[in-house]
């Protein structure tokens, strides 16, 4: 008997490991018919892990304090080995997360996976979506550069048009009247320690809901890719003939991680700035305002539906309607029918939608 | 009891209003200057040194008219008075002296060369080849046959300024290097002290008119220049090797999703 039998002969009559595998990967069907946007969920998982891991490794050298933070990164880009790498993953990957996540969400809106019972992985998902926004936000503050002291203080701004308690929301979110070190103290502990546990929790919730409804079928021209589930008891979706996770679909996983991997070193080691402008590599400076503040690319939409209108809550109230609308979708599309061709009026909204985001985001980016 | 909160929220209004007023009135005259102002709108010889200086290198870094001839900017009823420290125009012996406030370097340079030598008896002043308002920025063009002609022969400056021709395109495209390293984020801290340093001892060079010093001590300045360019030669090179790196790394996670892929295949049949 060779050391790995002994070993596993070891684990398996202490733990019944055969019996997880054959549950959880080989015994785990999926439907015959799944195709690769399937996989960007676990896309999305590794892109959160390679965040975690790079942002452990930038901690070990990044100083949350105002007078150090710049030149912190300053070194870690330019001395510490490898730290160019380390630094330029975690930057461009919170972008291709984000990137990632909008695909993800789109190829669910139009394969109608988030109707009944599948309500709570939407609502999840979106709300993962939203967090992820969240510590991108908080993390471009760190790097203390112009860019990330203009842009939050541009982002911190909007919050004072709620109405009453605007003013305190605003000074309460920085620490003080103005974008300060208070501020990168508060950025640094949400970016760091609250917001990667809460979504790390909430991926853990959202494949919680995965693995109790069982995988959606993707949706066909045929009746029978209908909603049947009437609503009265629990029913898991099984998926008899289909394919099993592992070694068949695991390996369209592997596949599209790859793919992901090598979008983000392309952009890492041949467009390293595509994401920077030469303000991110200027040290925050109070008393000079740059030029051309942006925000970045995902929250140009906003920035731009805020310039719009007139006055600032009307344009706060419009994306908070928007969002709402959006998080509830399932408890306001409560049709059976998931095919998108089966669902014209639901089509033109959502790709009216998207179009609009994407102009919005255009006009925002050239004024 | 009512005409008594009457009185007292038209005292109220009464000081808000004066806030407003103060406010508005030394709000305009911090953003004003009252020189550009009213010389500005002036036809003629009045109203000339403020289109020329908005030409000038003075004008590019907000240095107004009243740092050389004096006044307040930002009262418009006394900006000429002396006792607001209107001087008016600079007698010529004074022109170094009050260009040499901020120049400090340049002045001592000044005053040991030739032309220095010669202030107050026909020789050249820092506007005669700067300009007075259409100020112009130290540069190798300033040396030019129109401008030295009028006080003596050309040859000996056109000497010098060969000399000096190849150390300035240097120290330039040196400079535009250093800047795109640096917003790359690029340690360039180190780079940028050096070639301040050697610009500064080249410009030193600008006041000299003895031609082999000129050469000798250019030279001399080209050298840290390609130490300066040797450091972002080795950098540029460093980023040509994370390129290649890049490629391979790149290639390799491509082929491994080929492979993943061919692999799938052949499990869904």
């Amino acid at each position: 008997m060779t050391l790995f039998t002994k070993l596993n002969k070891w684990v398996e009559v202490r733990f019944g490991i055969s019996e997880v595998v054959e549950k959880e990967m080989t015994g785990y069907l999926l439907p015959r018919t799944i195709n690769s946007w399937y996989s960007l969920g676990s896309v999305l998982l590794f892109a959160f892990v390679l965040q975690i891991f790079s942002g452990i490794l930038l901690l070990i050298y990044y100083v949350p304090d105002a007078d150090k933070a710049f030149k912190s990164v300053s070194v870690i880009m330019n001395e510490i080995p490898f730290g160019w790498l380390i630094r330029l993953c975690h930057a461009v990957g919170s972008n291709l997360m984000v990137a990632t996540l909008f695909l993800h969400m789109f190829s669910v809106l139009f394969m109608g996976s988030y109707k009944k019972p599948r309500e709570l992985q939407w609502v999840s998902g979106f709300t993962l979506l939203n967090l992820v926004m969240g510590i991108s936000l908080t993390g471009y503050l760190l790097p203390w550069s112009q860019l990330s002291f203009w842009a939050t203080t541009v982002a911190t701004n909007s919050v004072g048009a709620v109405p009453v308690i605007g003013e305190f929301l605003v000074e309460f979110i920085r620490g003080g009247k103005l974008v300060g070190p208070p501020t990168l103290g508060r950025f640094f502990a949400i970016h760091v320690a609250v917001l990667p546990l809460v979504i790390a929790g909430l991926i853990g919730a959202h494949l919680f809901f995965l693995k109790r409804t069982g995988i959606s079928t993707p949706p066909s021209r045929s009746a029978a890719a209908k909603t049947t589930w009437l609503g009265e008891t629990y029913r898991y979706e099984k998926h008899e003939g289909g394919i099993p996770f592992f070694p068949n679909f695991f390996l369209h996983d592997m596949t599209s991680v790859s793919i992901y991997f090598a979008c983000l070193l392309g952009v890492v080691f041949f467009s390293p700035y595509l994401f920077f402008t030469p303000d991110s590599f200027v040290p925050a400076n109070p008393f000079q305002t740059p030029a051309h503040i942006k925000p970045e690319w995902y929250f140009l939409a906003n920035y731009q539906t805020l310039k719009i209108f007139p006055s600032e809550i009307i344009g706060l109230t419009v994306q908070g309607a928007a969002m709402t609308f959006i998080a509830l979708l399932p408890f306001v599309d409560r049709g059976d029918k998931r095919y998108p061709l089966n669902r014209p009026l639901f089509m033109v909204c959502a790709i009216g939608g998207i179009a609009l985001f994407i102009a919005l985001s255009i006009w925002g980016h050239l004024s | 009891m009512k005409s008594a909160r009457i009185a007292r929220t038209v005292r109220i209004i009464t000081v808000l209003l004066f806030c407003l007023a103060v406010s508005v009135v030394t709000g305009y005259s911090a953003q004003e200057n009252v020189c550009v102002k009213c010389h500005g709108s002036l036809p003629g010889k009045y109203g000339e040194p403020v289109t020329l200086w908005k030409t000038s290198v003075h004008a590019e870094n907000g240095i107004y008219c009243n740092e050389c001839h004096g006044g307040d900017p930002q009262d418009m009823a006394n900006a000429m008075k002396p006792d607001r420290g209107f001087k008016g125009v600079p007698k010529e012996t004074v022109i170094p002296e009050t260009c040499g406030r901020c120049h400090v370097g340049v002045l001592k340079d000044y005053l040991e060369s030739a032309h220095g030598k010669r202030l107050g008896s026909g020789g050249p002043t820092c506007i005669s080849c700067h300009g007075n308002h259409a100020i112009r920025k130290a540069s190798l063009d300033l040396i030019n046959e129109k401008t030295c002609t009028r006080c003596h022969p050309y040859e000996r400056a056109r000497l010098m300024k060969l000399a000096m021709q190849e150390t300035e395109g240097q120290i330039t495209a040196l400079d535009a290097r250093i800047q795109t390293l640096k917003i790359h984020g690029k340690a360039s801290e180190v780079m940028e002290q050096g070639l301040f340093s050697a610009r500064n001892r080249f410009h030193t060079l600008f006041h000299d008119v003895l031609v082999e010093k000129v050469r000798n001590e250019s030279a001399a300045i080209r050298k840290d220049l390609d130490v300066i360019g040797a450091q972002i030669d080795s950098i540029d090179h460093a980023e040509q090797k994370r390129k290649m790196a890049g490629a391979a790394a790149v290639g390799g996670v491509l082929i491994a999703a080929f492979l993943f892929w061919l692999l799938s295949k052949s499990y869904d049949k």
